[in-house]
């Protein structure tokens, strides 16, 4: 089982640097990051501590899929695979255990890595040939793929709007609306392989476009009903609410930008750091979504042209 | 008409194309030959675009990859797409509206189902069928019966013949000379990147047989099988 976790880690290691994140700078920057994203939620949102054990169970159960597990089954007696996955989800769930910890959540800190624990009794790989219907199907594929692995994100969104307007609190209205915003951004932060844009006989500029047009209008549709619920309800934070609504809109351009700019790469840290610096100062996007649309450009043309 | 001059591809020192010359006729079916790791599939992905390489591929066709149809050896598939939503990707990517997906369904696929659960026969069916109805005129097919039942074997042979009679044009690799050798009109054969021979439909027999003796040779001996 040493073995095991040592190839785990030298695994994590190479990501990193395939990645374009040195060892050191990654292993002082991931923490970072970690801490201020968690103190971030932590100041911006109310239930706070349930929402981030989701976030924290989320996580962990990335580790849950049928193939990897059977796979582990098949290589390990019954014993030590359950020792290794719970030790596996213990390892995944410690980076949210210890920031509960330090913010003096001990009984939500043990119930996290109980549950965490627990994740490997359940067999996530169902033969139930059940297809989730989605509302995205005419244009494949992010959003209809997107739509189905985290439909369950936007009843909770929309439940955070309701919460927002029964209990007065206006952030928390805006927290649904990014939240989705965040789903939407994941559904682009992966590259294609290369036969998808390969196959499109349009010009990289229309390409783009498209891309960009579908993107922009399927969030428009998902958030309509929070953006509609929080204007009524909070008349006078209606401008607040429009620039977070466009700060979304522009966050979404950019990543499909940045997204094919390294195509058919996956995107780089330079990237990543721009991102990152245009989250923390927004007219930094100004600068960033022309160059990665030029940088698009260049790339997509390689096979579009 | 495609017009291979003077290709050649590397990756770093490795050659894995050399000086490749080649005149592909319209309403053709060429077969292309050789060991794993003679260059096939690096052959198609230049002749698709998707590699950049020293030397010329012209085509009456204006971009040439706007009317391929490519099947990959291993098709890729998104985990959470159904089959018809894949089939409709790919013709949106070409700007073709299906409307009756289900009847041109000739592999009586389960397309309501996410294409990622398919066996390896039924995604390599499924790739195909959507390439089908792109409206392509040129179809480079990499390893097509692999993988595949007899039954679709068949339909597969079929469908390329087909597609000869409408004037398509047709690469395929395979390693299941019998079903080239039905299919045809020229085969080229391939060895460490270089096209070494070029045969034409009426000597076909010859070079079954002078392939066995070529590849075969007395290798089996070597594992001394007791």
């Amino acid at each position: 089982m040493r073995a095991y976790f040592r190839l785990q880690f030298k695994m994590f290691n190479r990501n990193m640097i395939a990645f374009g994140l040195p060892l050191l700078i990654g292993y002082t920057l991931i923490p970072l990051l970690f801490v201020l994203f968690s103190n971030y939620l932590f100041s911006i949102i109310e239930f706070e501590t349930p929402i981030y054990c989701l976030i924290a169970l989320g996580f962990v159960s990335k580790l849950s899929d049928p193939k990897r597990n059977d796979f582990l089954k098949s290589i390990y007696n019954k014993t030590n695979y359950l020792k290794l996955r719970s030790i596996e989800n213990l390892i995944y769930a410690l980076p949210f255990t210890l920031f509960l910890i330090y913010k003096t959540q001990f009984l939500t800190a043990i119930l996290l890595n109980l549950l965490g624990i627990s994740i490997i009794l359940f067999n996530f790989n169902t033969h139930i040939n059940m297809t989730i219907p989605t509302p995205f199907g005419k244009k494949p594929f992010e959003f209809v793929v997107g739509f189905r692995k985290t439909f369950f994100i936007f009843p909770i969104s929309y439940f955070l709007t309701y919460i927002s307007i029964t209990v007065g609190n206006f952030n928390l209205g805006v927290f649904a609306m990014i939240l989705i915003a965040l789903i939407c951004l994941s559904y682009y932060s992966k590259i294609e392989h290369e036969y998808f844009v390969w196959n499109f006989n349009v010009s990289a500029k229309d390409f783009l476009f498209e891309k960009t047009k579908t993107c922009l209008t399927y969030f428009t549709i998902l958030c309509l009903p929070i953006l509609i619920a929080l204007c009524i309800c909070f008349v006078h934070e209606i401008s607040i609410l429009l620039v977070f609504f466009l700060l979304c809109h522009a966050y979404l351009i950019t990543l499909i930008f940045a997204k094919y700019s390294s195509f058919p790469k996956e995107m780089n840290i330079s990237q990543g750091i721009l991102i990152a610096i245009s989250i923390m100062f927004p007219p930094m996007l100004f600068v960033i979504i022309p160059l990665f649309y030029s940088q698009s450009i260049k790339k997509l043309n390689t096979v579009l042209k | 008409m495609i017009i291979i001059k003077n290709l050649s591809k590397s990756y770093g020192k490795n050659q894995v194309l050399n000086n490749i010359n080649l005149d592909i006729k319209k309403g053709n079916v060429y077969g292309i030959v050789g060991e794993n790791g003679a260059g096939k599939t690096t052959l198609f992905r230049c002749l698709a675009g998707l590699e950049s390489f020293e030397g010329k591929i012209a085509s009456h066709l204006n971009p040439l990859k706007n009317h391929l149809g490519l099947l990959l050896t291993e098709p890729f598939f998104f985990s959470k797409i159904t089959g018809k939503e894949y089939i409709q990707l790919l013709a949106n990517s070409r700007q073709i509206t299906l409307t009756n997906i289900e009847e041109r369904n000739i592999f009586d696929l389960p397309l309501n189902q996410y294409a990622s659960t398919y066996s390896t026969g039924m995604k390599k069916k499924l790739a195909l069928t959507a390439i089908l109805l792109q409206d392509n005129a040129v179809f480079i097919l990499d390893e097509p019966f692999n993988g595949v039942d007899i039954q679709s074997n068949l339909m597969i042979t079929e469908i390329i013949k087909k597609l000869k009679n409408l004037d398509k044009t047709i690469i395929i690799s395979s390693h299941i000379f019998s079903t080239l050798a039905d299919t045809c009109d020229e085969i080229f054969l391939m060895k460490d990147g270089e096209i070494i021979k070029k045969v034409k439909q009426i000597d076909f027999d010859n070079l079954e047989s002078e392939m066995k003796a070529f590849t075969i040779g007395n290798r089996i001996d070597k594992l001394e099988l007791k």
